[in-house]
């Protein structure tokens, strides 16, 4: 018993030894907090994002004339703030809520952050929202998809990206649009999407606006995310044969898909991917020709660059850092990220102080232009809900094995390809 | 549903199954020998995966190439979690057991993310690839040669367990240990020989498993999981019946899937097993 | 053995000391991580107490306890977002439907012992989960939010300003499941429990009603644990089934109890002491690297434990205690 006490003891003393980080917060630094998954399935996706923001945080340090929001200057640090640098304090939340509310809660009260960046999980987002409403500290969102997440009348949690509404109405414009344009007619779709919170969301939305476009869903199913086989999926598309075919899949999901349908052959006239999976990189590049006109919804294009040299800047940039091993080009995941980072520090150098509630006025007063963003979109405002609604999402084809814009029209650097080609290599 | 969707099924389920089961033998040839279960082997497969891989990036070579070099690399390794680890805990309660080869596993997924990262890859245009089509039934090539090679794996496995001296050696360590020790059988050894045969067969499975199916830290943990219920369902150290429970387990998830709900195809995987052994406590083929 | 007959003043005492220095812990500290951490060690040392019941006492190695987690944590939400219940309320009906599914659990899977019995709960376990996440009304993959309340009241279980609350509410569970422990542990029942686990069919030849006190011991089990779900609920106010379902968290309480010592009341307690920090120590320091640095230190302390000290930490501090007489 006296041992078990003394073992209590020692273990006391470690909990202390864990939590009495003594930062002294030296005088104009901005500390911010990024909680990011740097384990476990979705770990590529941290990593590249943090990548993204440890470059910007060079750049606002240093002097830059990027043309991204607040980046534009001749002198070192914030100039809004007399030159003060930024810390990044990033955490990893190991794809758990529990763990996000936690590091979120060490990260305002120990580590002082002036502004939480996360979390990619619409499920961690959720808490650590939570905690940054509680403490009254602005959070910052670049990647949740859930609609939910800003439909909680939350003041400190501000998103940039469009959420799957967005995303899932652009699937079905363009539907419309591209049956006026080409005068084919679509009439059936096909749902098939994992069954965490992303594919979740998705898979109702989608359901809910087929039906409203007038699209016959003749099949939804969930599916067991890091299944070990899709046989049984692709087999029950192959016998609903829809017209369209809507996956919602993170790239394990998304690669073995594309080789079970093509060892099955089920090709579908038209497939639209929910990103994720189908934006990974390293997807598009093993899976090459595979995936010829394959359709996928995204916030970003780089072949927009053409059209606006800033992609091309920082994608060079991109390219450099030394956390990104081969150098590959930057893709949505880093660019979001980069996105929501980059208006956040805009914001508090326009607060002109670290005080919340200067920031969290100046998070509303925000007011981006479009020619400030590597996205899309018509700017960055915030509405009374956090939301951007200067969100635009964009389609794009896998053409000869890129990815080109193809809607909305206006934007579009190719013409659709249709119906999907199908699997080349046939034997 | 048309019979076609149906059979296809049934030969995907069929196929995968094959795989499945040789996964699942070396965890039951472990098991029978010394009463441990491996929480670790799902990591064992993510490290054969990437054996494959990096032979194929680097070597150039095919998986099937590689595939002999993957086992015997396997084997290494089974015999150095052994020594390293395995003989330190053998007369620890089976708890402590379960505990060493859990923090094993985070420890090797850890080291796979830490060394290689976290992307998915892929064998890209490995030597046998496409598919065949018989009578509107498509069968993938890999996942052929996959199957045929767990099917060697297991006639390779018997024999040497059922006709060579060494293997009759290990069986009498698995049936009794005081008595094998009696007769003069090293059983220490025979140990040793168990987890490097058992890393073996799961070495195979991974370079068969690496021409169809992506590679990343985190693979093995669903593989394990229906292993786990495989070994339990035919009867734990019976490794032929293992055969036939992951052939069950590859059919159930494929019509599970189809015929109830994709979403569910575990669940009835995992429910039909309960059904089973509540019915035969052992196992389909088990022996108390 | 953990002392059953005779516990002089000695330990008493000592447990007192120890006691009001938990209780005095959040007073010296006011910082919500710390609390936070102690907390998490409460939560974690009192399911590992529960498994501890069944598991360490019975000898029957469930590997699925996350399921009496996730029902208590689903029935105090779900409670308090349709029908506006208290989460106090919806914690006892939480136990309540807890103790239901353990006894439809237990009745088929008792009959299968050691590995068996392992697995087989391990597949109860990921049968609830998917079951879960696709129940719609229970929110499905997407989870529930616990409906804020506001202001902070302990009718309402939540606590917004500080975890003070928490923590003495978590204290408060903690002592609970000891309290039952130790009461198990000297009664005839806990007898029972021991002859089952040395030897079911000599305890059964003996006219010990084996089957039934196996279902007894599940019960107590899956209703503390069950409690400790409610109050995670509360604490986080979100759950979804991958926090609260995973075979993950039904091992990590198992990791908990065994590396503390089974069978041991103490056990739990001084696992979770040792292996939630250690948890949090590697995460904060390596976590931020992106290289999992940290779960590589982490499962190569798991092992090295499990290598030099397999009886757990009790084992250490009994072997002690033996050889200073």
């Amino acid at each position: 018993m006296r041992r078990a006490i003394g073992l209590l003891s020692l273990a006391l003393s470690a909990v202390l030894a864990t939590t009495s980080t003594s930062h002294a917060q030296a005088p104009k630094e901005v500390v911010i907090g990024a909680i990011y998954p740097l384990s476990g399935n979705l770990a590529q996706i941290g990593i590249d994002s943090i990548t993204a923001m440890r470059m910007a945080v060079e750049l606002f340090n240093g002097k830059s004339d990027l043309n991204l929001p607040g980046m534009k200057k001749t002198t070192e640090g914030l100039p809004g703030l007399g030159g003060a640098k930024i810390r990044l304090i990033v955490v990893d939340h190991q794809g758990k809520p529990d763990v996000g509310q936690a590091e979120a809660e060490r990260l305002i009260t120990q580590e002082k952050v002036t502004a939480l960046i996360g979390a990619v999980f619409s499920s961690v987002s959720a808490t650590t929202s939570q905690v940054a409403e509680r403490y009254g500290v602005p959070h910052m969102n670049g990647e949740s998809s859930s609609p939910t997440l800003t439909e909680r009348g939350f003041k400190w949690f501000f998103r940039t990206s469009p959420h799957d509404g967005h995303f899932t109405l652009a699937m079905f414009e363009f539907l419309k649009d591209f049956e006026k344009k080409k005068g084919v007619k679509l009439k059936t779709v096909g749902l098939m999407h994992e069954d965490t919170l992303f594919g979740a969301d998705s898979g109702k939305v989608q359901e809910e606006l087929a039906k409203k476009y007038g699209y016959e869903v003749v099949v939804n199913m969930a599916y067991r995310a890091k299944t070990t086989s899709l046989d049984a999926e692709v087999g029950k598309l192959k016998a609903a044969a829809p017209d369209v075919f809507l996956p919602t899949s993170y790239t394990s999901d998304a690669v073995l898909y594309i080789k079970t349908a093509k060892t099955l052959e089920y090709v579908p006239r038209m497939l639209i991917a929910q990103n994720a999976g189908w934006v990974d990189p390293q997807f598009v590049a093993e899976m090459n020709k595979d995936i010829e006109g394959h359709i996928t919804r995204s916030p970003f294009a780089l072949d927009l660059q053409a059209k606006k040299p800033l992609i091309r800047q920082v994608n060079e940039l991109f390219k450099k850092q030394k956390d990104n091993p081969g150098g590959r080009d930057i893709s949505e995941a880093p660019t979001r990220a980069l996105t929501a980072f980059t208006v956040l520090v805009d914001a508090i150098n326009r607060a002109k102080s670290t005080s919340p509630e200067e920031i969290r006025k100046a998070l509303v007063a925000t007011n981006v232009p479009a020619d400030q963003l590597l996205m899309p979109w018509t700017g960055v405002r915030f509405d009374e809900k956090g939301q951007n609604t200067g969100v635009r999402a964009i389609l794009q084809q896998i053409q000869k094995g890129a990815y080109a814009t193809i809607w909305p029209f206006d934007l579009a650097a190719a013409d659709v390809i249709y119906p999907l080609p199908g699997f080349k290599d046939k034997k | 549903m048309t019979a076609e969707v149906l059979v296809q099924g049934l030969v995907s389920g069929l196929l995968m199954g094959f795989v499945y089961a040789l996964i699942a033998a070396g965890l039951s040839l472990i098991f029978g020998l010394m009463e441990i279960v491996n929480f670790a082997h799902g990591e064992f497969l993510m490290g054969a995966m990437f054996a494959t891989f990096w032979a194929w990036a680097l070597l150039k070579l095919d998986p099937l190439v590689s595939l002999p070099l993957t086992v015997l690399l396997l084997a290494l390794f089974g015999l150095l979690v052994y020594h390293g680890l395995i003989r330190w805990i053998l007369g620890a309660p089976m708890l402590a057991q379960i505990f060493a080869t859990f923090g094993l596993a985070i420890f090797l997924r850890a080291a796979a993310q830490a060394l290689w990262g976290a992307d998915f890859r892929l064998v890209k245009g490995p030597l046998v690839d496409g598919r065949i089509s018989l009578a509107g039934i498509f069968i993938g090539l890999p996942q052929l040669v996959a199957s045929v090679g767990a099917l060697c794996a297991f006639g390779l496995l018997y024999w040497f367990i059922r006709k060579t001296e060494t293997g009759l050696a290990l069986q009498a360590t698995s049936q009794d240990r005081q008595a094998a020790m009696l007769m003069g059988i090293d059983t220490q050894r025979m140990f040793a020989l168990g987890w490097a045969i058992g890393a073996a067969c799961v070495g195979a499975a991974g370079a068969l498993l690496a021409m169809f199916f992506y590679i990343f830290p985190d693979v093995g943990a669903t593989f394990a999981l229906l292993a786990y219920v495989a070994v339990a369902l035919g009867g734990f150290g019976n490794v032929p019946a293992t055969l036939l429970a992951g052939v069950i387990v590859g059919i159930v998830e494929v019509l599970g899937g189809l015929l109830i709900a994709p979403a569910l195809k575990y669940a009835v995987v995992f429910s039909l097993y309960l059904v089973v052994v509540l019915w035969r406590p052992q196992g389909l083929l088990g022996r108390f | 053995m953990a002392p059953v007959a005779r516990w002089p003043v000695v330990r008493w005492t000592a447990a007192g000391v120890l006691l009001l220095l938990l209780l005095a812990f959040p007073l010296v500290f006011t910082q919500p991580h710390p609390r936070h951490v102690v907390i998490t060690i409460f939560l974690f040392a009192m399911l590992a107490q529960a498994w501890n019941l069944l598991a360490g006492y019975c000898g029957q190695i469930s590997l699925g306890h996350a399921v009496f987690f996730g029902a208590g944590a689903y029935t105090s939400t779900l409670l308090g977002k349709y029908f506006d219940l208290s989460p106090w309320i919806g914690m006892a009906v939480g136990a309540v439907v807890a103790v239901a599914v353990s006894q439809l659990i237990g009745y088929p899977v008792f009959r299968l012992r050691g590995h068996y019995f392992a697995i087989a709960t391990i597949a109860v376990g990921e049968i609830v989960n998917t079951l879960m996440i696709n129940w719609d009304w229970a929110g499905g993959a997407r989870g529930l939010f616990v409906p804020i309340k506001r202001p902070d009241s302990f009718v309402n279980l939540q606590f917004h300003q500080s975890k003070q609350s928490y923590y003495y509410i978590a204290l408060g569970l903690l002592l609970l499941a000891f309290w039952i422990t130790r009461k198990v542990e000297v009664s005839r029942m806990g007898y029972y429990l021991r002859a089952i686990r040395e030897d079911q069919d000599a305890a059964a030849s003996l006219g010990i009603p084996v089957a039934a006190y196996k279902q007894r011991a599940m019960a107590l089990s899956a209703a503390l644990t069950a409690l400790g779900g409610s109050f995670y609920a509360q604490y986080i106010l979100f759950i979804d089934p991958d926090s609260v379902f995973p075979t993950a968290l039904s091992i990590l309480i198992c990791l908990v109890a065994v590396l503390g010592g089974i069978g041991t009341l103490w056990g739990p307690l001084i696992g979770a002491a040792i292996l939630i920090p250690l948890g949090e120590w590697t995460r904060i320091y390596f976590g931020g690297t992106g290289k999992a640095v940290d779960l590589l230190i982490y499962g190569a302390l798991i092992m090295l434990v499990s290598v030099i000290q397999p009886g757990g930490i009790m084992a250490l501090a009994q072997r002690g205690r033996r050889r200073t007489g």
